[in-house]
């Protein structure tokens, strides 16, 4: 196979952050090449340099037999390069067909020629197996259907080259199936794709062969043919990491938790939880899988206190906690979604930080005790070997998974009858994955009732006792880990209804 | 070290805008600023000025800068004076309290009604959400003219000549004065407020959770602080030391209560608290810079014939070089 793409010698400093150090990537026409690497690899920075969002300040980048150098996205595309983000850039009020020409000029520009596109998105979805409703306004659409109209949006400007950053991060499993069927039909008509990712079995699944980056270097790149999941790790973490942790079975003592009914409602006043039920006993993981935004936020926040609950119950040891406030729930630890904006005040010190919840204990008389304090908190540090500079370090300055640590200890050192922690590993890289996990297994081992909940299908596998699944609000079957497969859950999780077994 | 840049580069880029203005009318800049800086520093009488205006400074300061912690903005202060000082005089004029408990007595309904008049934006924020920049602001409005009918009516006093003024308080109901000059006891009052509210902000739970809703809100309602609560005393403490400057100045120096008791006060503690960061051991040194430029500037009146709203001109380029600064950092 010729070479459609080089890369030589990039490097792109941010400040004193080198975070592509003399990357060589090459590309070859109509293979699906996996970039694979922990988060802060650079993968997405050598991929902003490749679409022109940035310049690379050493290097050479060679398209198509010819040196290029791409100003801005809009030189990339039109050389034939397109790029769908992890996050979409679609206009939500505006249906497919006015998303798609957006910024294009069709024959007889300034007018649209709309049997011109008609017949030419017709044209390309045939081709590649992709369907869209063309006039469907995009707030209407699943996150699927979304990543599809940006992707049908990139060939519709005729692209050699498309670049996908972390495509599967928000699909079902079912979605992410059907993503791969159409990636590999659109390479067997010439299309060529860069596929960025953090997970190692997607990229052994899909792509023919991976690049793997580790801390802003290249270390390799391999035929996915002739590799496996545990050389994978090696390279992008440097050593071998067990990833396939899981819990230990242990006997469940006394309910500590139990949900009877709940009715929430979201910002904007709908339904967001509707009847959901559940308990949880000491000891046991319940995971509750889905995807985000089928009401496992306002969930978690109804039994952290921090939302209203319109009907139901919440009772925690033997009592109803329905209204009380976040302060009569002192035994529930939380770790939220949103860490940063939530679980933390960014522009406050780490001491401060680890405090947050409890400054009110270190009293004396009328002052607080900010020696006790400080003790407390280095030994809060030591224990869950959070790196910072010092105390007295802006939090937010942090890396996400010390921000995680942060977060971590001071939760659950707090001795936790129940731990909610939802999305807890996520964007962190493969260490501190590993480490939240076993943390979480630890804590349920000791005593505590842990609430998970988590897109991430390994993770739910891995440590709940118990998984539920939860879509639009509500919960479709709870059922024990040896008795759930990840077909199963992932037919629940895209709305299939329980299928009794 | 970037938190001392954007203030000292705001004070020089004022300093500079400034002078260019003087410059345009024909003053020459280096001369005015030298005038105005011996007037100050070099006699008993311009070192007594200089605390003379800075005292109510500190206590405006303190009365933006408290909420500012929490991030409330309360451009209240001034009205928060005028409600202060209106309260003392009532006290002083019809009271007829003994002398030990005349000050008192003065102190503590100024600190009750400057209180009281903050926590009708506190409650209407904390309860509703109402926004506390318009709350505060238009209810100035009402304690100035409040003042005004006051002193034009019921409280017009009988040796006055038919000015719009009380008659002059009991001697009794005066701050002590000190150097033959117009320093009086409040300069100490507001310098003790300013160390015990340093002390209340940096080693109190109070001070931290004010401190964990200013820097997140969300945060705060995660760990259990109530905001609402914070909110409240945060302007009800504001309130009070802006009550207080009210009472400091009809009774240190006015003795008497007017219409045009604050001039402008109030709106000034904003850029002394901005300038400080809210931090209340530093807003005594910006309550200093401005009551440098408030003396500084009526020396530059007589002078110079220069308006003193030249002062007001300094006062907004410094919120305005703060907040740019503020905004350049946060780009970055």
């Amino acid at each position: 196979m010729e070479t459609l793409l080089e890369m030589r010698n990039i490097v792109k400093r941010f400040g004193n952050l080198v975070a592509n150090d003399h990357i060589d990537f090459e590309v070859r026409r109509g293979e699906i090449h996996g970039l694979l690497g922990e988060n802060g690899a650079g993968k997405t920075t050598l991929m902003n340099i490749l679409y022109g969002i940035y310049q690379p300040d050493e290097g050479e980048i060679i398209f198509e037999g010819k040196k290029v150098r791409f100003r801005s996205p809009k030189d990339a595309i039109s050389a034939g390069i397109g790029m769908v983000h992890q996050h979409f850039m679609l206009v939500p009020r505006m249906n497919v067909f006015q998303n798609i020409v957006l910024g294009y000029r069709t024959p007889h520009d300034p007018l649209i020629n709309q049997k011109w596109v008609e017949e030419r998105v017709e044209a390309l979805s045939e081709k590649y197996g992709i369907d869209v409703a063309l006039y469907e306004v995009i707030m209407n659409l699943s996150v699927g259907e979304e990543q599809r109209v940006e992707i049908l949006k990139a060939l519709f400007r005729d692209i050699k080259l498309l670049i996908l950053d972390e495509p599967t991060a928000v699909l079902t499993p079912q979605e992410v199936d059907s993503l791969f069927y159409a990636l590999k039909s659109m390479t067997k008509s010439g299309l060529t794709i860069i596929f960025i990712t953090h997970k190692l079995k997607e990229a052994l699944k899909v792509t023919d062969r991976i690049t793997v980056l580790r801390r802003g270097k290249k270390v390799g790149t391999v035929k996915t043919s002739e590799t496996n999941e545990r050389e994978l790790t090696r390279m992008m973490v440097g050593r071998d990491i067990v990833l396939d942790i899981s819990k230990p079975p242990r006997e469940f003592g006394k309910e500590v938790l139990r949900v009877e009914d709940l009715w929430v409602k979201d910002e904007r006043g709908n339904y967001a939880v509707k009847g959901v039920s559940f308990s949880i006993r000491e000891g046991e993981i319940l995971g509750i899988a889905g995807v985000s935004g089928n009401g496992q936020r306002e969930l978690e926040e109804a039994i952290a206190g921090l939302r209203k609950v319109e009907k139901g119950r919440i009772i925690l040891d033997g009592q109803d906690i329905t209204n009380k406030g976040v302060m009569e729930r002192e035994s529930i630890a939380y770790i939220p979604e949103d860490r940063i904006g939530v679980g933390l005040a960014p522009s406050l010190s780490v001491l401060e930080n680890l405090m947050l919840k409890d400054f009110k204990k270190y009293r004396k008389g009328f002052f607080l005790d900010f020696d006790e304090m400080e003790k407390k908190a280095r030994e809060l540090i030591e224990e869950f070997s959070v790196k910072t500079p010092s105390l007295h370090a802006t939090a937010g300055t942090l890396s996400g998974g010390n921000i995680q640590r942060l977060i971590l200890a001071r939760e659950l050192s707090r001795n936790p009858r129940l731990i909610i922690a939802s999305q807890p590993t996520r964007g962190l890289d493969v260490a501190g994955i590993d480490y939240v996990r076993r943390r979480l297994i630890d804590a349920a081992m000791k005593g505590a009732a842990v609430l998970l909940i988590s897109e991430d299908l390994d993770e739910v596998f891995q440590l709940a006792d118990r998984i539920a699944v939860m879509y639009e609000g509500e919960i479709r079957g709870i059922m024990d880990r040896k008795g759930a497969n990840y077909e199963k859950v992932g037919y629940l999780m895209a709305g299939g209804l329980e299928v009794t077994a | 070290m970037r938190d001392i840049i954007t203030p000292v580069a705001s004070i020089a880029a004022s300093l500079l805008v400034v002078g260019i203005l003087l410059a345009a009318i024909g003053i020459n800049p280096f001369e005015a600023y030298a005038v105005m800086f011996t007037s100050s520093f070099t006699s008993k009488f311009g070192l007594a000025e200089l605390c003379v205006k800075t005292t109510p400074l500190i206590l405006t300061g303190l009365a933006v800068a408290i909420p500012l912690r929490a991030g409330l903005w309360n451009i209240g202060a001034e009205g928060q004076l005028y409600m202060g000082a209106f309260a003392a005089s009532v006290v002083a004029l019809y009271s007829n309290l003994p002398s030990y408990a005349m000050l008192p007595a003065m102190f503590l309904t100024a600190a009750i009604f400057g209180m009281a008049w903050a926590a009708i934006p506190a409650v209407l924020k904390a309860k509703f959400d109402l926004n506390e920049i318009l709350s505060t602001l238009l209810l100035n409005y009402v304690a100035i003219y409040w003042v005004e009918y006051m002193v034009y009516g019921p409280m017009r006093g009988k040796e006055v000549y038919n000015f719009p003024y009380t008659d002059l308080f009991p001697d009794i109901a005066t701050l002590p004065r000190f150097f033959g000059t117009r320093f009086h006891l409040g300069f100490f009052i507001a310098i003790l407020i300013a160390l015990a509210i340093h002390y209340i902000v940096n080693k109190t739970d109070f001070g931290f959770s004010l401190k964990v809703v200013g820097a997140n809100p969300r945060a705060a309602d995660y760990a259990g602080i109530s905001r609402q609560k914070v909110i409240v005393y945060s302007m009800l403490l504001g309130g009070m030391f802006a009550g207080i400057a009210g009472m400091i100045e009809v009774s240190g120096i006015q003795l008497r209560l007017r219409p045009s008791i604050s001039t402008g006060y109030g709106y000034a503690g904003i850029p002394v608290a901005l300038l400080a960061s809210g931090n209340p051991l530093l807003v005594m040194a910006s309550a200093a810079l401005f009551g440098f430029l408030y003396v500084g500037g009526s020396v530059l009146q007589t002078t110079y014939s220069v308006p003193i709203g030249i002062v007001y001109v300094f006062q907004s380029l410094i919120v305005l070089f703060i907040i740019a600064g503020q905004s350049l950092r946060r780009r970055d």
